[in-house]
């Protein structure tokens, strides 16, 4: 073998993926050719500097990662609950929808025929059981599509994520908030369903640290805070506001099981910093 | 909780967070960020860049979970979707990766205990991404790929579309040609 085919095949030999046993001839060759054993180390070199030049991510990318994840799951759970799974999107639906709704309207008529005749002023006396059962069943879901709009509406009145981010950011970039927009980033930091516009509260917040209202708010919101990333930025805020008042919740904090280890160790931290 | 993802492997996970347990996906972060941030940054040779596309496939594995399948590799999958997302960036910027400043390398959070030695070839960490610039893209990309010994290279010749023999051609014809750009960028220094 010539130094030309033994070379075109180095590359070869250093992947850890080629079979041990392969390329009997390069590796003869390769034990007394000085000049591809200086090839082969400089491959090595190189694919050891490629491996060393990797660069690691910033803490950011695992920050917006979590932020993003939290969104996420948010938005999966308002979906699940603004659009319940329907009987109706079964491979069945097509059939059962009319089925269903052919029955409602005989329900109808039958009420209709039992209570038509019943003065509108009082309300009826229902005495028969399966009557009773039917009228039951009615109200709960009435009930139910109560509490379906309910919460529709209780979804539009917060409005979408960014909207209420660039609220959260306009309130912030206030030279000199007054006490109506620290609370408003007080109640985005307790009561926003996203960690990403909860944490861009508590960003804005530093600022007026020295404001004991709200050293306030960031300590109770820290106990009904559930995500670690969070928690973990709360922590340092009462810590670096050397915020006393903070230290039984942190104590419990430091020894409450159910919590992130990073978020005991954090506690635990910012005990000794009070 | 913690030791039962420990034990769950990459592809459980993916499926657990197809079926909607998208915890299971932090798990794969913490698992895979820095090599997918790596290949994202050795590939457009900005680490800005490649922070927000590494963002970016944790996305689209959220969105396109759907689309994940029962007999397939998670590894192949977040490269898939990481070639994707570089592919997109490349389109929309017409961008040839650029030649790293030593300084955008020192602007990286390295928090490794090493990183007082690792601080003394910082300038030949950015000579080597200099080197992997001049290379052309797709030469680039599969040596890239190739550097994950987690992926085959049956793995590699379905990313890249080729058969298996093409691949490890392409990938070794790539790794002689960085060490002969970074040998004589290493001699003219």
């Amino acid at each position: 073998m010539n130094c030309e085919t033994a070379a075109a095949l180095l590359p070869e030999l250093i992947d850890a993926r080629t079979d041990a046993a392969a390329h009997v001839e390069v590796r003869q060759h390769l034990a007394h050719c000085p000049h591809c054993q200086r090839e082969f180390s400089d491959l090595r070199r190189t694919l050891a500097a490629l491996e060393e030049a990797a660069p690691l991510p910033s803490s950011a990318l695992r920050r917006n990662f979590y932020a993003m994840l939290e969104e996420e799951k948010h938005s999966a759970a308002s979906a699940a609950v603004a659009r319940p799974r329907s009987i109706f999107s079964s491979r069945w639906g097509w059939l059962l929808a009319p089925a269903l709704a052919a029955i409602t309207l005989l329900a109808g008529f039958q009420l209709g025929a039992r209570f038509g005749t019943t003065p509108p002023a009082t309300a009826p006396v229902v005495t028969d059981d399966a009557t009773r059962r039917e009228l039951a069943a009615l109200r709960q879901q009435v009930g139910q599509m109560s509490q379906l709009v309910g919460y529709s509406l209780l979804q539009q009145q917060q409005g979408p994520a960014n909207e209420r981010l660039r609220e959260v950011l306009v309130a912030a970039q206030a030279e000199k908030p007054g006490a109506k927009i620290l609370d408003e980033l007080i109640v985005a930091l307790a009561f926003d369903p996203s960690a990403n516009i909860r944490l861009r509260a508590l960003e804005a917040l530093y600022a007026h640290s020295d404001n004991a209202a709200v050293r306030a708010g960031v300590v109770a919101a820290l106990p009904r805070e559930q995500n670690p990333l969070v928690q973990l930025e709360l922590i340092d805020f009462v810590a670096t506001a050397r915020e006393r008042e903070a230290a039984p919740l942190l104590e419990r904090m430091s020894r409450e099981d159910s919590l992130d280890q990073s978020v005991r160790a954090a506690a635990r931290r910012a005990l000794a910093q009070l | 909780m913690a030791t039962d993802t420990e034990q769950r492997s990459d592809h459980d996970l993916m499926l657990a967070v197809r079926h909607g347990e998208l915890d299971a996906l932090g798990e794969l972060f913490e698992r895979h960020h820095s090599r997918l941030f790596g290949f994202l940054a050795q590939l457009t040779g900005q680490p800005a860049v490649a922070e927000d596309l590494a963002q970016t496939v944790f996305q689209r594995m959220l969105k396109y979970r759907h689309t994940y399948r029962d007999d397939g590799r998670f590894t192949a999958w977040m490269y898939h979707l990481a070639r994707r997302c570089a592919a997109d960036h490349f389109r929309k910027t017409g961008a040839a990766p650029r030649a790293t400043d030593p300084g955008v390398l020192d602007e990286l959070a390295d928090e490794s205990p090493h990183a007082g030695h690792q601080a003394a070839s910082r300038d030949d960490r950015a000579l080597l991404q200099t080197a992997l610039n001049q290379l052309d893209r797709d030469d680039r990309e599969v040596l890239l790929l190739s550097r994950f010994e987690e992926l085959s290279f049956a793995e590699i010749a379905h990313l890249l579309e080729c058969s298996v023999g093409a691949a490890k051609v392409r990938a070794h014809r790539a790794l002689g040609e960085l060490r002969t750009v970074y040998f004589q960028l290493l001699k003219s220094r």
